[in-house]
């Protein structure tokens, strides 16, 4: 029997730990273990709630905005604030701008190798190449000889440099990459395709936001970016926006259908049982009747039967978490956040996360959760495209329950939130034209109630994220926070269950301990992000003092 | 009469004491300072990629950030690029980018500006707090003449503000 431990060796004392059992070339036990503690709800308390936002948008290091959503909307949810019609719209299309950014920047940037081999790539025939992104995908723009010549070359320079890159320390050649070379080269084109669209796309956000990446046009029953509505602004926004979703339908969807089809066997690999989803995007005034993606819960993979979400029944464990208190832990609402560091040891506590449970069972979040709810729901569009996927792929339904399943979720949920945008940003001018120029709650914070309890859903693009605050005297009481992350990514609960991540990694095959690939696919189709929010640079040398300025 | 666009990106987290430095050097100098108008002043967080954007549109860019090089609290670093540790362990990436491996990504589609860090070493940069430890609050004006000197090196101007612009500040 193997240990396999990953241990990223980051800027500071550590992230996400991941130490895996083999036997027999597959997972057999899997540990998931956050090594930094989260202290934010502390700071919180005492504060005025209209500001929280400002500091919870801090807390990550990119998912900026939606940690502002959640944290204005407990706010509301406190203080029976009434968002408008174009306060709502404004908000979605934000949220908007974070999906259509974030999801193709985890599968080309942060997801893309663990599938493509870079180093095969510079063994592809151009021409080939060309032939084969005509099939794969006709109306993607820099398809020629030339251009995949091009990329060739410049990735060919940073291999011959020795300086990889981004792509420095890959498992380049390790038998579980399966693309043939001329795949491998239009992926690699793509991604840096991919890299400058995104670096378009992030504008956006900085639109309707005031202030990018930290917008600041949040407030309590609306936004306050009045005097963005103009005709240039939205002119601007739209013809983004379109230039995103051409990316999207003409690069981004084909890639992933096209990588996905030579892994057809990770249809089988990575799956868990149960789902949650707070679901979002208020198309109505109805919450959450009218979401775009309904809010949800399955369990044993039953999508015959999805259930109403009740946030009451949600509790956070931590007999193996590195916290004080009941081993079955609390509601967030009435949450707790006591660290109690002893060390890290697998059969005992090993994380600074707590156990989300919902009814005492994990459950996975995330695009995978909302697209699943939705399915089982049978909403029209993710149907749709759901059920062209599985065809394409010639895979069925139950393939949907796995790493491969989390990938096209992401891509099938990206296509349908960016048309949604298209709808939204049409009503949003519609009521302008109309002279409806009302955009947040008309009372103000004088005429709001000095106290209320509230819970700030929404379904970003990591998973189902809920802000609670308890406000007393106008002032922060309480605040918790319980992020996708956690769900996903957390440790065993009181009654020793897995937490999902771990779940999944059961019974991955890996046929090579020392280059683990296989845990990696896995673990990064979460798309885990956990101690964002830290900054600093290490220099990695010994001669500090020649840098020495003043 | 400027040619060279010039970005002064500040990173960090502001909730964990010096960690939030280069966002801190950003806040005082909107505050204190004017700048010609090829200057642009930028609150980058603790963004990677979406940083790419203002970096790729500079010509000239000043990252400033806390630099952990073993000296005492305080000291100030000028790091040139070529001293930037360049390897990117890609297998260890479980999250987001550093700046330096987001300038890689600049370099990789061809439109990475000349850079320069000035970086102060940090004191207590993992405790949640708004506000900096003594030994880096005593050095901020040194830190802002560091700064100051780079912007006009690249070709930039800067004066002193009239009256301060008081920014109305949660965090």
């Amino acid at each position: 029997m193997a240990r396999v431990v990953i241990d990223p060796i980051t800027r500071i004392e550590g992230h996400l730990k991941i130490e895996v059992e083999v036997q027999n070339g597959k997972v057999t036990n899997a540990w998931s273990s956050s090594t930094l503690f989260r202290g934010l709800e502390i700071m919180l308390q005492g504060r005025d709630p209209r500001d929280a936002y400002l500091f919870t948008q801090r807390a990550c290091g990119v998912c900026t905005y939606v940690h502002g959503l959640a944290s204005i909307r407990s706010v509301d949810d406190a203080l029976g604030a009434k968002v408008p019609d174009n306060g709502r719209l404004i908000r979605n299309l934000l949220h908007g701008a974070q999906y259509v950014h974030d999801h193709p920047v985890h599968f080309y940037h942060l997801h893309g190798l663990d599938w493509v081999d870079i180093v095969s790539a510079l063994k592809a025939d151009p021409k080939k190449t060309a032939d084969l992104t005509t099939k794969v995908s006709p109306n993607c723009p820099g398809s020629g000889v030339n251009d995949f010549k091009a990329v060739q070359d410049r990735v060919k320079k940073f291999v011959d440099s020795g300086q990889l890159g981004p792509f420095a320390n890959g498992y380049w050649g390790h038998p579980a990459y399966k693309l043939p070379p001329e795949a491998n080269l239009m992926v690699v084109a793509h991604y840096l395709t991919a890299l400058r669209q995104q670096a378009r796309t992030a504008r956006l956000m900085a639109i309707f936001g005031g202030k990018n990446p930290h917008i600041q046009s949040m407030t309590v029953g609306g936004v306050t970016c009045a005097t963005d509505l103009t005709p240039d602004r939205i002119a601007e926004f739209k013809y983004l926006w379109k230039e995103t979703m051409d990316f999207v339908n003409n690069v981004y969807i084909p890639d992933v259908l096209a990588v996905a089809s030579f892994y057809k066997d990770w249809g089988k690999i990575g799956g868990t049982k149960n789902f949650l989803a707070y679901g979002d995007f208020p198309m109505g005034p109805k919450e959450p009747d009218s979401f775009l993606l309904p809010r949800g819960a399955i369990f044993n993979r039953n999508l015959a039967r999805i259930e109403p979400v009740d946030v009451t029944q949600i509790t956070e464990q931590i007999k193996h978490s590195w916290y004080e208190g009941d081993p079955k832990g609390l509601n967030p609402a009435k949450g707790e956040t006591k660290p109690k560091f002893d060390k890290y040891d697998p059969d005992a506590r090993y994380s600074w996360m707590k156990a989300p449970r919902y009814k005492g069972e994990p459950m996975e979040v995330g695009p995978l959760a909302r697209v699943l709810v939705a399915y089982g729901k049978g909403v029209p569009a993710v149907k749709e495209n759901v059920d062209a996927v599985l065809k394409k792929l010639a895979i069925p339904a139950d393939a949907l329950f796995s790493t491969l399943g989390r990938v096209a979720a992401r891509a099938v949920e990206t296509k349908i939130i960016g048309e949604a945008m298209g709808t939204m940003l049409g009503q949003l001018v519609e009521n302008l034209k109309k002279g409806d120029l009302n955009i947040c709650d008309e009372r103000t914070w004088d005429q709001m109630p000095a106290e209320g309890m509230g819970a700030g859903l929404n379904d970003p693009p990591r998973g189902a994220l809920g802000h609670w605050i308890d406000v007393k005297d106008k002032k922060i009481a309480n605040y918790q926070l319980v992020v996708p992350s956690t769900w996903n990514l957390g440790p065993r609960d009181a009654d020793d269950k897995r937490g999902p991540l771990e779940e999944a990694l059961m019974g991955t095959p890996v046929v090579d301990p020392k280059r683990p690939v296989e845990i990696l696919r896995t673990v990064h189709s979460y798309d885990p992000c956990i101690a964002c929010g830290v900054h600093v640079i290490d220099t990695h040398s010994n001669e500090v003092y020649k840098f020495e300025v003043v | 009469m400027f040619d060279k666009h010039i970005l002064v990106l500040g990173v960090g987290n502001i909730l964990l004491g010096d960690e939030g430095t280069g966002v801190r050097l950003i806040q005082k100098l909107e505050e204190e300072y004017v700048f010609s108008e090829n200057v642009e002043l930028y609150d980058g967080g603790t963004l990677g990629l979406k940083l790419l954007e203002p970096i790729c549109r500079s010509d000239f860019a000043i990252v400033v950030d806390i630099v952990r090089a073993g000296g005492a609290p305080g000291a100030i670093y000028r790091i040139e690029e070529k001293d930037l540790s360049r390897k990117i362990p890609y297998k260890s990436s479980l999250h987001e980018l550093n700046i330096v491996e987001t300038l890689i990504y600049a370099e990789e589609l061809g439109n990475k500006p000349q850079t320069v860090v000035i970086g102060i070493e940090p004191g207590d940069y993992t405790s949640w707090s708004t506000e900096l430890t003594g030994p880096v609050r005593n050095r901020m004006e040194d830190f802002v003449a560091a700064v100051l000197g780079e912007i006009e090196n690249a070709g930039g101007a800067w004066k002193k503000a009239e009256q301060p612009v008081k920014i109305g500040r949660v965090v």
